[in-house]
């Protein structure tokens, strides 16, 4: 599966990961444009205009979170972070800027593209859904009337359960942190209270997953926030 | 000067010199008498007297004024050259100058004792001035107590010794200093030590003064004078000075060696962090290249041959595996370091279970993980991306140690105080004499097993589950296989307002 005529912006200093992303992504056809610095990225990006920036976090010269909000002053352009393990605070850092998903390394080839495709995905739709209806699974959601049905069975959900699942059916594919979510469905004055946003994520497993201890839509990450998986 | 001095001193000599005086005085005064009136001889007397007691002292000043008396009578008083007395008034005369020799002698000692010892104390308090600069200058404790022991034996002639608790509390001589005690100081010593409060032993000869050396948080040690009962009174507040600038001294000392390890440590802390930075980057980047390179040698359109493509996997693999062993040692330091913080939050324990189980599907590919939720569980306060490290360690030794196909058992339940997390496989169990072992690090169940592993997971687990406080035990239930149960304390979770039910 050809990712169609695409062009990314690959920002990182270790030359020979650079060389394998760079192969996997062409061989995906891809057009790849490479920058070792964090300064020369910000640079190509303005220059060249890519759609799509992949941006490893360990860059000696520059802040990653810094980078995002600068791009993110002018551009929507989708960024995937790659980072290493044990970093959390600094992935939620740069999600909370704006970056849209991340990687840790060491990472496969097989989920980079992955990933590299629902970023494609995400910026062709604008963000936006395209239809009021949505189906995952078993699971049927008509955002318009506020239903929601599970092997064709009607399910209640409270109006905050609806609200997050519409915050998560919208951002499809992409981490979403728990500020992000806190912000989005309770708004800005709950954004420490995260022990809400867990339950209600439980309560949204427990009525739409069909192993609500193995979800295999409403996914957890780990220390950081949440994806919702088609 | 000195000489005279000694002259001085000696009692008969004294008393010489006072006759002599008086002797002195009635030739000068001789040819006076047809001159001048008595009444003003007998004041030329009486200052021979304030003279000698202002020179000699009391009893030189008695002897003064007798021997004048006995002058002034036999040469002066009618009837001349002899000791009777014509008029009676002259009596009083005599008993005058008799009182003022005492009274003047009497005052006199007093004004020199009282310079005397203006000076001794002038005297000591520079002498302790010098000492405190001696005991500023010490980098040692010995250094310290041997300036003492020279203070002492120079200025007082005093014995002195000096106890320092050894670091199981136990009161010792300082190495290098030569101090020998009976078994009664000793006792006494280590009362004193314990009270902190000076105790006398009077009762031997010589008398011995045991001082407590009290520091600013505690005490320091002891000090132990000896000397003749008199000379210690006479001393004891000097003592007492001498004592505390000791004390002083040492805890100068013990906080300059506690800032020095505090020092080391943060410097060795420092290395340490520094390394595991190193480490986790510098070995993490050819890792990721190598895992990517090889990855990208098993996608389908390199147009490599079977065995290339089985090769390309055998290195993948092989770097992932020596991933998570870096991964499984970094946190294990880390751990073993004491730097992780906890970041704990309340949340539903079975969210960072389905992660995990998520995150651990390459390893659990041949096994079904049955997870068990008892109702009604309460939000555990802990941190998910730790407990994420034991959950993955725990399903993935459960799977290496089990027959492919068979069942992973998870189960949580609350007794009220604790969650009880269990995880059983269907393995041969641990080794029964290694129940309590395969917790410590590098240590594996079966030495000799051909499944492979550095034998990390579980002492990562273990210090997981203590930094959270709870507890966590291997067993091998009745039924066959191997469990882990590990315990989390439950709290009081924060109070979620319930959201008004209705349709959306």
């Amino acid at each position: 599966m050809n990712i169609p005529e695409f062009s990314v912006l690959l920002i990182e200093d270790e030359r020979d990961i650079r060389r394998f992303v760079r192969q996997a992504l062409e061989s995906n056809g891809c057009q790849v444009r490479e920058a070792g610095t964090m300064a020369q990225g910000l640079s190509d990006a303005t220059a060249h205009k890519p759609q799509l920036v992949i941006l490893d976090l360990g860059l000696p010269d520059g802040d990653g979170v810094d980078f995002v909000q600068r791009l993110r002053s002018w551009s929507n352009i989708p960024i995937l972070v790659l980072s290493a393990r044990s970093t959390e605070r600094d992935k939620i850092a740069v999600l909370d800027a704006g970056a849209d998903d991340y990687l840790t390394k060491p990472f496969s080839v097989g989920e980079l593209l992955a990933r590299v495709r629902a970023s494609l995905r995400r910026s062709r739709s604008g963000n936006m859904l395209e239809s009021p209806l949505v189906n995952f699974g078993n699971v049927g959601v008509d955002l318009a009337r506020h239903t929601v049905t599970k092997d064709q069975q009607p399910v209640r959900l409270t109006a905050i359960e609806f609200k997050l699942l519409s915050v998560l059916l919208a951002n499809a594919g992409r981490v979403m942190t728990h500020r992000q979510l806190l912000r989005d469905v309770w708004g800005a004055s709950h954004i420490e209270s995260t022990h809400y946003l867990r339950i209600y994520v439980a309560h949204l497993r427990q009525k739409l997953e069909d192993d609500p201890t193995q979800p295999t839509h409403f996914l957890t990450e780990i220390g950081i926030g949440y994806r919702f998986q088609p | 000067m000195y000489q005279l001095k000694t002259l001085y001193s000696s009692r008969w000599t004294q008393h010489l010199f006072a006759i002599l005086s008086c002797t002195f005085t009635t030739i000068v005064t001789q040819p006076l008498r047809e001159l001048v009136d008595l009444a003003n001889i007998v004041m030329l007397f009486l200052l021979t007297v304030v003279i000698v007691a202002v020179w000699l002292g009391r009893k030189p000043a008695i002897t003064a004024s007798l021997f004048s008396i006995a002058l002034f009578d036999f040469f002066f008083v009618p009837p001349l050259f002899s000791f009777s007395v014509n008029d009676a008034q002259y009596l009083i005369t005599f008993a005058v100058m008799l009182m003022v020799a005492l009274i003047i002698g009497h005052l006199t000692i007093g004004l020199r004792q009282n310079a005397i010892e203006a000076s001794q104390r002038e005297q000591q308090t520079r002498a302790l001035y010098l000492l405190a600069q001696r005991l500023a200058g010490a980098v040692t404790v010995e250094q310290a107590i041997l300036e003492v022991q020279k203070f002492v034996s120079i200025h007082q002639q005093l014995g002195l010794r000096v106890l320092i608790p050894a670091p199981n509390e136990v009161l010792v001589t300082p190495a290098g200093i030569q101090a020998a005690l009976s078994a009664t100081e000793m006792l006494v010593a280590c009362s004193v030590f314990s009270s902190n409060q000076a105790i006398e032993l009077a009762d031997e000869s010589p008398a011995t003064l045991v001082l407590p050396l009290s520091g600013v948080m505690r005490p320091r040690g002891v000090m132990l004078v000896n000397a003749e009962l008199d000379m210690l009174h006479q001393q004891r507040a000097l003592m007492e000075a001498v004592a505390s600038l000791l004390a002083t001294a040492l805890d100068r000392l013990h906080f300059v060696d506690v800032a020095e390890q505090n020092r080391m440590q943060i410097q060795a802390e420092r290395l340490r962090s520094s390394i595991l930075a190193a480490l986790s980057h510098d070995v993490r980047t050819p890792l990721t290249v190598l895992y990517g390179l090889a990855d990208t040698l098993t996608l389908p359109q390199q147009n490599f041959p079977e065995s290339a493509r089985e090769t390309a996997c055998a290195i993948r693999d092989q770097a992932i595996r020596l991933n998570n062993m870096v991964n499984n040692l970094l946190d294990m330091a880390r751990l073993h370091a004491g730097q992780v913080q906890l970041r704990k939050e309340w949340q539903p324990i079975e969210e960072v279970i389905g992660a995990s189980i998520k995150l651990s599907g390459a390893d659990l590919q041949c096994h079904a993980v049955k997870v068990h939720l008892a109702d009604g569980l309460p939000l555990v306060e802990f941190d998910a991306v730790l407990l994420e490290r034991v959950f993955c360690n725990l399903l993935e030794n459960a799977a290496k140690y089990s027959p492919p196909n068979t069942d992973i058992e998870l189960s949580v339940s609350s007794d009220g105080t604790e969650a009880v997390i269990t995880v059983c496989n269907a393995g041969e169990g641990f080794p029964k004499d290694k129940l309590m072992q395969v917790f410590e690090p590098f240590e594996r169940g079966n030495a000799k097993s051909n499944v492979r592993g550095a034998g990390m997971g579980l002492a990562i687990c273990r210090a997981v589950v203590e930094a959270h406080g709870g507890k966590i035990a291997a067993s091998n239930p009745a039924g066959g296989g191997a469990c882990i149960r590990f315990t989390l304390p439950l709290g009081e979770p924060p109070d979620i307002e319930p959201e008004k039910e209705g349709e959306a």
